[in-house]
């Protein structure tokens, strides 16, 4: 198996998938759609499968290879979490950020040696990466949330502070486990696990706002008030997502590669 | 950030008075005899003060201590430390991380978990408190081993060259080489590289073309493509030991089918370089391959006795005994041909506590996204 053949497969996933998360919305049970959804999980691992028995060794060298990892994961998780919490955006959204990196590989593929440079070889890379564009997906839906909450009077504070509650709560638990990997890896990479790089120092302040929330009750702030911290602690996720190469605090940070 | 207290509420008066006050001592011992010195945390000082706050735990303690293991004092600690960081992102050249206040803050938000913890510990039930232990105590480790342990941590530098010993290391920022109770012998030292490239090179701002968009083609023998409105074939590549690469091109613009042939390199130590001239402005020039991979064949000794053979690579460290060696570095002049390699030895008693840490707060996490936000 090899590159040529992925665009079969790839169709085939996405197919499932797509038609899986439309079941899950037209369909009162949701048995058909998760049928699909595992279906598309299991010819897209299959395909990761060959193709690792015929390198010879875990995908996992080139830009392209690592998004093949993306994609499936993005999903694998973006289902579990469904199946837990039955947030069926979640399982739109996951089919949908993973259709992009499948369509990236399809048309901009790098798939021959793009230069990874040795530090980012690593097998912490991509569920690092991964588990941070989960809860990346979840703060910006609790970001919403929060918004629609203050601007749309109190009849919606019933309904949605406890689904604001579980994202971010789920949130950060993906936020804890990106950063632990990360600094797992940091240690085997460069011998420390926390260093105060910039995109630490800024990963850092995320989550500390978020904790901010987490635990505001407790300081009797009232709910209401404390929903304020939400789009704060975002753009503060923002920052550090896309923000941080460009901060004048942040010249020779280890990850503006 | 919401209101920390609003007038008819209950507010916490004395607690906010506390931090406060600490706080502003910590900025006086800044301001008076300037950034603190990590050395004053060295064992067994860390240690002793890890064992207050772990030991302290299940002990009953005064009711004005306990006051201070309380959620509200959590909140008011998280947004004072969420604001120095801030400060730390936004302004360049700080040094928060090795302040005072940052400090005391620090140390109150683990005097803060180990309260907090000892009051859950009293009353555990293990079905409603297991996330919050595994969080908190998993911190608590982390937080530890981070921070005061971090003093304890000692960073070498080691150059080695192929065939030799080397039992002596650096710190950074010293010359003075130490004898440390490690040494490595470097059996070989490896390097491969990704192919170097061909762009078009503006020789007056020497940037690649088009700018922005630069293209590039992969130096491989055969290989062709488009460059900036040229189709550029590699007609031979040489890369012999201790030489530079050189590739030979025929380029043909592709409005006119202007034909050029010639030789191009990126030169290296001891040989120059050489570029390819479309016109006076323009030319094409070869990139310096770039590391794919490098890594030491090693044997390592330890002054103990232990012996231990293997290769160390950029992710792969290597440990022994209490020791962590990592691939740090080489001849970057000579890069492929380089006869040495430079090792980073990192010696952290507080590694496991950190991991214990860690894996704490990972499975911790896994309860978030199990539990959700629901509150008892
Ligand atoms: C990994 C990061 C953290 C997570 C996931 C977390 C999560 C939580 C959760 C979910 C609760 C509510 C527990 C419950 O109702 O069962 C809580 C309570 C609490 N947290 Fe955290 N927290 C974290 C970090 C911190 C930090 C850094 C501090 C201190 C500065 C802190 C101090 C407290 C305190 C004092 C309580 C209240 C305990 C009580 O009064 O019973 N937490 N935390």
């Amino acid at each position: 198996m090899t590159w040529n053949e992925f665009i079969y497969f790839a169709i085939a996933s996405l197919i499932f998938w797509i038609a899986g998360t439309l079941l899950l919305y037209k369909m009162k049970k949701s048995l058909a759609g998760e049928i699909f959804i595992v279906t598309g999980l299991f010819i897209f691992s299959l395909f990761i499968a060959l193709l690792w028995s015929f390198l010879e060794h875990p995908p996992l060298r080139t830009m392209g290879e690592t998004r093949l990892w993306y994609s499936l994961f993005l999903v694998l998780v973006g289902y579990v979490t469904y199946k837990r919490w039955r947030y069926k955006w979640l399982m739109a959204y996951s089919v949908l950020v993973s259709a992009v990196f499948i369509f990236v590989n399809l048309f901009k593929p790098e798939i021959h040696g793009t230069n990874l440079m040795p530090a980012l070889q690593s097998i912490w890379f991509v569920p690092h990466v991964t588990v941070y564009i989960l809860s990346y997906a979840m703060m910006g839906a609790a970001t919403i949330a929060s918004l629609i909450t203050l601007y749309g009077g109190k009849k919606k504070e019933k309904e949605l502070i406890p689904l604001i509650d579980n994202l971010v709560h789920i949130g950060f638990g993906f936020l804890m486990l990106g950063m632990l990997m990360g600094a797992v890896w940091a240690k085997e990479a460069w011998g420390d696990y926390w260093t105060w790089d910039p995109k630490e120092v800024w990963a850092f302040i995320t989550a500390s706002a978020y904790l901010v929330y987490m635990h505001a009750h407790y300081a009797k702030i009232s709910r209401r008030d404390a929903l304020w911290i939400l789009p704060v602690a975002f753009i503060l996720l923002m920052i550090t997502w896309l923000g941080v190469n460009y901060l004048p605090a942040a010249q020779g940070s280890i990850h503006t590669y | 950030m919401g209101s920390q207290s609003k007038g008819k509420q209950e507010t916490a008066l004395i607690e906010i008075i506390i931090i406060s006050a600490v706080t502003i001592a910590g900025f006086a011992l800044q301001f008076v005899i300037g950034p603190l010195d990590f050395g004053i945390l060295v064992f067994p000082v860390n240690f002793i003060l890890g064992l207050v706050l772990l030991l302290s735990i299940p002990l009953k303690k005064p009711e004005a201590l306990k006051k201070f293991g309380s959620g509200k004092v959590s909140v008011i600690l998280l947004a004072i430390i969420t604001v120095m960081a801030i400060y730390m992102g936004l302004v360049p050249g700080n040094d928060v991380k090795h302040s005072w206040p940052f400090a005391f803050v620090y140390l109150m938000c683990m005097l803060n978990l180990s309260l907090a913890i000892g009051k859950r510990v009293r009353k555990f039930r293990l079905k409603k408190d297991y996330g919050f232990i595994l969080n908190h105590v998993g911190l608590l480790l982390f937080l530890l081993a981070a921070g005061p342990g971090s003093a304890d941590m000692q960073r070498w530098f080691m150059t080695v060259t192929e065939g030799k010993t080397e039992w002596r290391g650096e710190r950074s920022g010293t010359v003075d080489p130490v004898e440390l109770p490690v040494a490595v012998t470097l059996l070989d030292f490896k390097m491969d590289e990704y192919p170097p490239k061909i762009t078009l090179v503006d020789k007056t701002s020497g940037e690649s073309q088009p700018v922005k968009r630069s293209h590039f083609l992969e130096v491989k023998e055969g290989n062709s493509g488009i460059i900036s409105g040229w189709r550029v074939t590699v007609d031979s590549f040489a890369y012999k030991p201790m030489m530079a690469p050189v590739a030979v091109l025929t380029a043909v613009r592709e409005s006119d089918k202007k034909e050029i042939r010639g030789k191009v390199s990126c030169g290296n130590y001891f040989q120059p370089f050489s570029i390819l001239d479309t016109d006076e402005r323009f030319c094409f020039a070869m990139t310096y391959p770039e590391p794919e991979k490098f890594s030491s064949h090693v044997e390592v000794f330890t002054k103990s006795g232990k012996e231990k053979k293997g290769v160390i690579e950029v992710n792969h460290p290597m440990t022994i005994g209490s020791w962590k060696i990592y691939q740090y570095s080489y001849d970057n002049v000579k890069g492929r041909d380089s006869e040495t390699s430079v090792f980073e030895l990192v010696h952290d008693p507080w590694l496991s506590t950190a991991y214990i840490g860690i894996v704490m707060i990972m499975i911790g996490s896994v309860t978030l996204l199990v539990k959700g936000g629901k509150r008892e």
